[in-house]
């Protein structure tokens, strides 16, 4: 299962480092008819593997340079939210008191922000741009994260070997990094993992709603213009490979997260 | 609640229970694993059968084997388990959960996670009693008064979760359960471990008050001899999957002819004097995936010999209602001399089989 | 008997995380390029509107007074006039939240029911090929982006089988003197069916994840060994023992399933043009309509932080462990 999940992680990887190399026609280069009139809505042919959008634009050549943005989202979502995540985690469930009862009611409450709607206020606020998504992610997608390090730092910290490096005198720093880390990484591998999906789809979401931005063709912004056109009841060769490539990503990248967890946690294995 | 039941063919000749060249096995990832080694042992009515051994020798197993609860990736692969003279492995879901308690109930580390957390005391007592018997709550929460009484209970805490108990507490529950309908076999597996002694002392008398009173008979699984020592009638000591002394408990504390059995006599208080005395057997059992040629106590054992490198040893007979399996049952007088030493607990594993041991000398 | 001060407490940290919820919702919409200010550009208002906003907003007060004034007002529930429609928020959004609450909830009830039944199930039988095969379709499920899901059940259901309407709430010319009529009638069913199957087949699998795993580690726990001795049928075992106790972090999960959920929730009231809080966050800030999009949005919030306290209360009735205020 984890080999087919990173077989498509992989598939995709390469394809967003390839695509600006091996796509047919520009996103936004218009095909035309023998007669000259727009190639509107036209059905897969072999020119045209996977037909065209209703402007007439080449529909392979857009989702192959779709999965550059959902790559870029996925993989820089997924380094904040372990990043944001497993630092917060740690500092909290190692100092514990005051500083882990502030992290944590801050946790609570930041809970209380749907992501969707905050990244549209994002978008509202300070203009359609990727870097909303990435801004949204990195300031409510850590919060799981945290909270799960945290319990498991807990418990590391009682573990014999942390309290004979608090007896020698070590740095909480180095206690932090050295001692307490490399056993929460499994976890924050786990959890980064989940973020990669949750941030492509966040992204497409957000698209889709119409606060993407338009001159990036990403794997969102087709399909909102499949259906805010209402082509989407005819042209399925428009709607389905989008949508299918985010889903395959995701599950890909589910697969990976948990298939390492097992390598890393035998007990696992045996479920 | 629907009632389980079945009609049986029991032979009042037969053993209460009988377990007959029982092997048990574990199919994992690395293969078949084999965690009872053909064992045979017989429990008779109104006795305590004691079955006694290190962590991980299978004796809890062996549990789990007579009241089916094995893993689903564990299955008994031959032998035989009777009831009664009923084949127990041979039987469908329903004829078992038509002897489950009724016939043979269970008692684990109540004192644990035995009972479910979120459900009344009362309801799992009265559960177990309507899954047998069609009878009204009322008339099954009586019952449940009754049982609080018989075990030692305030019966008006009965309505309790079981976290609003003591460990002690909760293990009188959970037997005051397994009494509920009047079974003629307990399985109690570490029945006082997560206990302090005076409650564990507590705990083993009223077993054997019921014994006495109910005529129940009880098999008792433990690592501690002396828990043993206290209660039960018969014993059987495990090593590593193999059954390595078996018989009368009198007869075998007071002649023991296995090394194990030594050794363990060596390890447990109350036995041999104070604290001080306490001589454990260094190192630890064999990994059940990667087992010795030889006996399977042979690394461990001061007085290995080449001789014991070749098969595990098959039990003998060495009196009556005694067996044990060693090949150096001639020798006894002089090891049960040499393991009261510390030192001779300490020349063993290999070396023992070329220096110095019982040998023919 | 639940712990009274347990509630007090977090009864106490939803209100605080509501007010600061709102808080950060103010000073982000200061934040608009040309400050809220950019309403003014609508050609759609007239000089009066805009006086009327200049006044009820105090535009040109300090910051820290329109603040306080904006607080004074939500905790009267007046959220002010909307931009587009002239007229108040607060009504408008009641409407809205109205609808939002009538899908969103059907589909909680029937994906957390289904999916911890499911789970269990698939729990039971782990190991066969069946419980492989099951899990593939549920990560295959649950990997699909919700609006595109929507987007392919209208495809197959509404335009190619002509089964079901393309959106909307209820029929042209249906229309309804009392609140139960328009949620009871057959219209609403008819519209109602396909935005609910989308949303649960985005809600079910959480549930039924959570509920597989949590299973697994109860049936290792010793008190089924108990039930099974006790000879139980292996459904009493599955349900009233290890599904009764798998369930109690499903309910926990809730608290993080539900701020996901409203983000569906939106998406969906746009697929299928549900006249519901989200779409008309989505549409208001479409439309530069400040104080619905606000409004709105404070509103989506309040319900994921309820939601949340709710789950939290259930979970200390659930758990007797936890509501005799005990570990």
């Amino acid at each position: 299962m984890a080999v087919a999940g990173l077989l498509i992680v992989l598939f995709y990887l390469v394809l967003a480092v390839i695509s600006p190399y091996i796509i047919p026609y520009g996103p936004y280069e218009r095909i035309y008819m023998l007669d000259g009139s727009w190639a509107s809505l036209q059905p897969p042919t072999l020119a045209h593997p996977l037909g065209t959008t209703d402007s007439g634009y080449d529909v392979l050549s857009q989702l192959l340079l779709g999965s550059r943005i959902a790559m870029f989202v996925g993989i820089l979502g997924a380094f904040m939210v372990a990043v944001i995540g497993t630092t917060v985690g740690i500092v909290a469930g190692y100092y514990g008191g005051w500083i882990d009862e502030v992290v944590m009611r801050l946790v609570d409450i930041l809970y209380g922000l749907p992501f969707i709607p905050f990244v549209i206020v994002l978008a509202t606020v300070f203009g359609a741009s990727v870097w909303n998504i990435i801004f949204g992610v990195a300031l409510l997608y850590w919060l799981s994260t945290a909270r799960v390090i945290r319990s498991e730092v807990l418990t590391v910290r009682e573990r014999p070997y942390v309290e004979a490096a608090e007896a020698a005198g070590a740095s909480d720093f180095r206690i932090m990094t050295v001692h307490i880390l490399p056993n929460v990484i499994p976890l924050s591998a786990l959890y980064a993992a989940i973020a990669v999906g949750y941030s492509i789809v966040a992204q497409a979401s957000v698209a889709f709603l119409g606060f993407g931005d338009p001159a990036v063709p990403s794997w969102g912004v087709m399909l909102q213009r499949a259906f805010v056109t209402q082509s989407f009841g005819q042209a399925w060769w428009w709607t389905i490979p989008p949508g299918l490539s985010i889903t395959l990503v995701v599950m890909g990248a589910y697969l990976v997260g948990r298939g390492y967890e097992e390598v890393v946690n035998p007990q696992l294995q045996e479920k | 609640m629907k009632q389980a039941t079945a009609t049986f063919d029991f032979d009042d000749d037969a053993p209460l229970l009988a377990v007959e060249d029982a092997v048990v096995t574990y199919s994992t990832s690395e293969g078949d694993l084999t965690a009872v080694d053909e064992i045979s042992f017989s429990v008779d009515e109104n006795e305590i059968f004691g079955l006694v051994g290190e962590s991980g020798c299978g004796k809890s197993t062996v549990a789990q084997a007579i009241l089916s609860l094995l893993p689903s990736n564990g299955r008994v692969s031959s032998g035989s388990v009777r009831f009664r003279g009923v084949e127990l492995t041979e039987l469908s879901k329903r004829e078992l959960d038509a002897l489950r308690w009724e016939h043979f109930s269970l008692i684990s580390q109540g004192a644990m996670n035995a009972l479910n957390p979120v459900h009344r005391i009362s309801n799992q007592i009265v559960e177990a009693i309507q899954a047998h018997r069609d009878v009204s709550t009322d008339e099954a929460r009586e019952r449940v008064a009754e049982l609080f009484e018989v075990v030692g209970l305030d019966p008006d805490r009965m309505d309790d979760y079981p976290h609003q108990f003591s460990g002690g507490m909760k293990q009188r529950a959970y037997i005051a359960m397994s009494l509920a309908l009047d079974p003629d076999l307990i399985i109690a597996d570490e029945p006082t471990t997560a206990l302090d002694v005076i409650v564990q002392d507590q705990i083993l008398k009223r077993l054997k008050e019921l014994r006495d009173e109910l005529g129940i008979s009880v098999i008792i699984i433990s690592h501690d001899i002396s828990v043993i020592a206290e209660t039960c009638n018969r014993l059987g000591v495990m090593y590593s999957g193999k059954l390595m002394e078996y018989g009368n408990l009198k007869e075998i504390f007071a002649n023991p002819y296995n090394p194990y059995t030594l050794g363990l006599q060596n390890a447990f208080p109350t036995l041999r004097g104070d604290q001080s005395d306490l001589i454990s057997i260094p190192g630890s059992p064999p990994d059940i995936a990667d087992l010795p040629d030889g006996c399977r106590f042979m690394d461990r054992c001061p007085f290995a010999t080449s001789e014991c490198g070749t098969d595990h040893p098959p039990l003998e007979a060495v009196g009556e209602d005694h067996a044990s399996a060693c090949y150096h049952h001639d020798s006894i007088e002089r090891m049960r001399e040499d393991s009261k030493n510390r030192e001779t607990w300490n020349r063993t594993g290999a070396d023992a089989a070329t220096s110095g041991g019982v040998g023919d000398d | 008997m639940v712990n009274k001060r347990y509630i007090a407490r977090r009864l106490a940290l939803m209100v605080l995380s509501i007010f600061i919820v709102i808080t950060i919702l103010f000073f982000l919409f200061r934040q608009v390029p040309g400050g809220p200010m950019s309403a003014f550009t609508n050609p759609r208002m007239s000089q009066a509107a805009r006086q009327a906003i200049i006044e009820q907003y105090g535009l040109n007060d300090p910051l820290w007074r329109q603040y306080l004034r904006y607080m004074v007002n939500v905790v009267q529930l007046d959220f002010g006039q909307s931009f587009y429609y002239g007229n108040s928020v607060s009504s408008l959004i009641f409407d809205r939240f109205v609808n939002t609450m009538s899908l969103m909830l059907t589909a909680f009830v029937i994906s957390y029911t289904v999916g911890t039944y499911l789970g269990a199930q698939l729990g039971w039988i782990r190991g066969t090929t069946k419980e492989r095969l099951g899990m593939v379709a549920v990560l295959f499920v649950r990997s699909m982006p919700v609006f595109w899901t929507g987007m392919v059940v209208l495809y197959v259901f509404s335009f190619q089988l002509g089964l079901f309407p393309i959106g909307g709430m209820r029929g042209t010319g249906a229309s309804y003197s009392t609140m139960a009529e328009k949620f009871l009638s057959t219209d609403f069913l008819y519209h109602v069916a396909l935005p609910v199957f989308t949303l649960c087949t985005y809600y079910t699998g959480l549930p039924l994840l959570l509920m597989r795993n949590n299973l697994l580690e109860v049936l290792s726990e010793s008190y089924i060994d108990t039930a099974r001795a006790k000879g139980l049928t292996s459904r009493r075992v599955l349900f009233v023992h290890a599904a009764r106790n798998a369930i109690l972090p499903v309910v926990t999960a809730f608290a993080i399933a539900i701020g996901f959920a409203v983000g569906g929730q939106v998406l969906i009231e746009t697929v299928y043009s549900w006249p519901g809080l989200g779409r008309e966050m989505v549409q208001a800030s479409l439309r530069s309509d400040y104080p619905v999009a606000q409004a709105a949005f404070a509103l989506l919030s309040v319900i994921v932080i309820t939601m949340n306290f709710v789950a939290d209360i259930a979970y200390t009735y659930l758990d007797p462990r936890v509501s005799l205020g005990e570990s």
